[in-house]
């Protein structure tokens, strides 16, 4: 297929992910700050820019928590915010709409529109869960229709692909915020699983409400209390959110899942993207999880985003960058 | 069925749709009348009207779409109206309109009475488009790869070839196989007065239109499909067989016996970009832009995701000047680095060929009767609109006389664009014109206003005479064929003469009666698809 239509449908992937689990991570920390005791609430927002990376776009504006989740949920100059997210996934799709089903189109499209025509600013005063809550659902249809209508070929696969590693790298952030959190939260005085190299026990009260929530935002509570029972180890959840092979948001689930996709697009040649994430998803896979919390959770999870954006870096070579031998025309058609 | 009679072309004051009664944001209030009475009201005006002839009487090929069109009740109508619309807007059938801020994009209306040719005016059409396509072909090839025959003979002026906006240079030595440089072209025909059909036009560059023929058969095949099965109707819908057949044929000769063929498209922000990627989708071939190709050691190649991919053919819907930034415009973003010196290799063929534009100049148009007398030795068979050239002194003395009474047109815009209609403009519009001929007589050309003939349509709640045209597609490939009706378009304003969709032009799904005679056969009587051959 035509290089360019397979790298819209790849950040098509992409963006629907990033503006699904962005509601669901402001939708998360709003709503543990409110069952917060701690005043902290600023920073818990300040934390949930640095790990999503947008701290150099937010520039040097005050950093007031209203003015953050406007930042992230409808400021069109972020990149990451969620409508921003929307109107790129809209634009992908458009661009390829001769390939994929018109319900599909419908489908994003109709999100853009409903986004478009309400008064985010108010909702986010008011009512934010049902904003939150209809973003996710929105977003989740439209894959469940890009699921039923398209057909398992190339353009299937760069999309799935797309959504997959955005997915893993939102997993890996959504850890990292309420493990930051935790820590500022938490104070130096009850220092629960601040230091590397000690393994977390038995959390408190409020602890125990955030890795809910944290759970919650990746839709895995119920997953995790069948599987864990009435405990709530940090270890656990960490476990369940980063290694568990069989759930859809876990990080091993969405690299294994792209490992599938790439093997697939790569016809089983041995490439670039291939070894990396194969490494990746290895790394995962025979990991223990008191292992990671000696190394350092942040800096494992940090390494494990690295790795995925050189992923991504070595598809668009192996797919979307082709360039003639003959350099001249290579600069001439740049 | 009879039509009043007038002397009144501009009928009497029924509302038009602007000053309709709107109840609680529907658009239409209804049929109040039933199709027999809006018939009988119908006003035929002193034009020729494509259903009733002079007498007021339907004409033969109409009056079985007469009888069946008055069996539907006003809510009927309705009704199908409704599916129409839900139709068009459900697949997004859309066109842009340059310059205007409000809706982007807009459906382009069909109106639910077809326009009907019978067989053997359509084999008039036929012939006369397939001669007239031939020559221009001849004409092109002779001018950018031959003797330029015409020139030296003095069919045309040199000076006049020369300073035509289409003419290209860089379209020199560029070879096109079967001298298929027009492969798709546009004829765009108006009857005057006496149903002479003449041609307006031609469109030799990147005619758009066919999607809304092909679209408009489909539609209507399933809002008055009896309506449309009591009729033998030449079929259209092997439209895009044919033109890939054709781009096929084109290839260069290296290019082996399956060459690839792609469609050019300068993106989804193109007016006609629906038309594209349907055009794409019909032959099940790639819609690509400008940067998805590469022009390397003079060979055009796709970028896909397996790596290069060579192109022989690329049926492009970019202009010239956007095409190449290396040989013409050097800040197009569309277009692609090194296409024309690929094409020049005889690696590639692009279709339409480039510098077509010279033989739909406008003032070069007023010499097409004679270049098909030259190339061809035939007598043209359609006859063009009397057409006066502005720096012949005599014929501008005369023109300038009589402004009010004639029509204006720049010579290289289209889309009606530019155009002045003596008799419908102000004295300061006048003035205008008359100072921008004097300024340079090259740029313009001035024509007889053709009254155009009028066709039943469907307006508000009424039933109205409309002006159309029609505008007939042919395909060049190893020979030159013409696809059956063509896109007609309707001047929906009333007493408009202007029928192009960026200047609220409609359309009428039109069919072309096969066989001889009134062409109509019963459901039932004849197997729907059957040869019908009686006289």
């Amino acid at each position: 297929m035509l290089a360019r239509l397979a790298e819209n449908l790849f950040w098509a992937g992409r963006y629907v992910e990033r503006a699904e689990d962005t509601a669901r991570m402001v939708d998360v920390t709003y709503h543990t700050l409110l069952e917060s005791p701690y005043g902290e609430v600023e920073q818990a927002w300040w934390q949930l820019l640095e790990v999503l990376h947008l701290t150099p776009v937010y520039g040097d504006q005050p950093a007031d928590a209203e003015r953050i989740v406007r930042f992230l949920v409808l400021d069109s100059a972020n990149p990451g915010s969620i409508t921003a997210s929307v109107t790129r996934a809209r634009e992908n799709i458009r661009s390829v709409r001769e390939l994929v089903s018109s319900e599909l189109w419908e489908a994003i499209n109709d999100l853009h529109l409903a986004l478009g025509a309400r008064d985010l600013g108010q909702e986010l005063e008011d009512q934010p869960y049902a904003l939150f809550s209809t973003v996710r659902r929105s977003c989740m249809t439209v894959y469940g229709v890009a699921s039923e209508t398209m057909p398992r070929d190339d353009g299937w696969r760069f999309m799935a692909l797309g959504r997959l590693l955005e997915r893993a790298e939102m997993t890996c952030r959504l850890i990292d915020v309420r493990y930051g959190q935790l820590e500022a939260l938490s104070g130096p005085s009850r220092r629960l699983i601040t230091v590397p190299g000690e393994l977390p026990r038995g959390p408190d009260r409020t602890d125990f409400h955030h890795w809910i929530a944290v759970l919650k935002s990746a839709s895995a509570f119920e997953a995790y209390r069948r599987r864990y029972r009435a405990s709530m180890d940090p270890a656990d959840v960490v476990e369940f959110l980063l290694l568990e092979p069989d759930l859809p948001r876990s990080v091993l689930f969405c690299l294994t899942g792209a490992m599938h996709q790439l093997e697939a697009l790569c016809e089983s040649r041995p490439t670039r993207a291939t070894r990396l994430l194969g490494r990746t998803v290895a790394s995962l896979r025979y990991r223990d999880v008191s292992e990671l919390f000696e190394l350092g959770l942040h800096g494992f999870l940090d390494d494990v985003q690295n790795r995925v954006a050189r992923v991504a870096e070595a598809v668009a070579d192996e797919f979307f960058r082709h360039h003639p031998s003959g350099t001249m025309h290579a600069i001439a058609a740049s | 069925m009879r039509a009043p009679l007038t002397n009144d072309g501009r009928g009497r004051e029924t509302p038009g749709l602007g000053r309709l009664p709107h109840a609680g944001g529907i658009r239409r209030t209804g049929y109040r009348l039933a199709v027999p009475d809006l018939l009988r009201v119908y006003d035929r005006g002193e034009h020729f009207d494509e259903v009733f002839d002079d007498r007021g009487e339907v004409r033969p090929h109409y009056r079985e779409l007469v009888a069946r069109i008055t069996r539907l009740s006003p809510d009927d109508l309705e009704r199908r109206e409704r599916i129409r619309d839900g139709i068009f807007r459900a697949q997004g059938i859309t066109f842009t309109v340059y310059g205007d801020d409000d809706g982007i994009e807009r459906t382009f209306p069909m109106d639910l009475l077809p326009r009907i040719i019978p067989a053997d005016e359509w084999d008039v059409i036929e012939r006369g488009v397939v001669q007239r396509v031939t020559a221009l072909n001849r004409f092109l090839e002779d001018l950018y790869v031959g003797e330029q025959a015409a020139v030296h003979d003095g069919v045309v002026p040199r000076w006049l070839i020369q300073t035509a906006e289409g003419y290209a240079r860089a379209a020199f030595g560029i070879p096109v196989t079967h001298a298929a440089r027009c492969l798709v072209s546009g004829i765009d025909l108006v009857r005057d007065r006496d149903g002479t059909y003449r041609v307006l036009e031609d469109n030799l560059r990147n005619p758009s239109g066919i999607s809304y023929v092909l679209e408009n058969r489909a539609a209507m095949t399933r809002v008055l499909p009896v309506v449309f099965a009591s009729q033998r109707v030449r079929p259209v819908d092997h439209y895009g067989p044919m033109l890939l057949r054709a781009l096929r044929e084109v290839a260069p000769p290296a290019a082996g016996d399956q060459p690839t063929a792609v469609v050019l498209t300068p993106g989804v922000y193109n007016a006609a970009y629906f038309e594209h990627a349907f055009l794409a989708r019909q032959m099940g071939i790639e819609l690509v832009e400008g940067r998805d190709l590469v022009v390397d050691e003079h060979v055009v190649s796709m970028r896909t995701t397996r790596g290069l991919e060579r192109v022989d053919v690329i049926y492009r819907r970019i202009d010239d000047d956007f095409l190449d930034p290396v040989v013409f415009r050097a800040d197009s973003a569309l277009g692609v680095p090194g296409l024309l010196s690929a094409a020049r290799a005889g690696n590639v063929t692009i279709a339409n060929a480039v510098g077509n534009g010279v033989a739909d100049d406008k003032a070069v148009y007023a010499f097409v009767p004679d270049l098909i007398r030259f190339y061809l030795g035939e007598d043209p068979i359609l006859p063009n609109v009397e057409t006066y050239l502005l720096w012949e002194p005599e014929q501008r003395a005369a023109v300038l006389e009589r402004l009010d009474q004639l029509v204006v047109k720049p010579v290289g815009a289209s889309g009606g664009y530019g155009l002045v209609i003596g008799p419908r403009a102000s004295d300061a519009e006048l003035a205008e014109v008359r100072a921008a001929i004097g300024a340079d007589p090259r740029a313009y050309i001035a024509q007889e206003v053709v009254a155009l003939s009028r066709h039943p349509t469907l307006i508000g709640d009424r039933i109205e005479g409309r002006h159309v045209d029609l505008r007939p597609f042919a395909i060049a490939g190893e020979s030159v064929e013409v696809v059956p009706g063509g896109l007609t378009r309707v001047a929906l304003r009333r007493g408009s003469l202007v029928v192009n969709s960026s200047q609220g032009g409609g359309s009428k799904d039109t069919w072309v009666l096969d066989g001889g005679g009134d062409g109509t056969a019963r459901v039932g009587a004849l197997p729907y698809g059957s040869r019908h051959t009686e006289a």
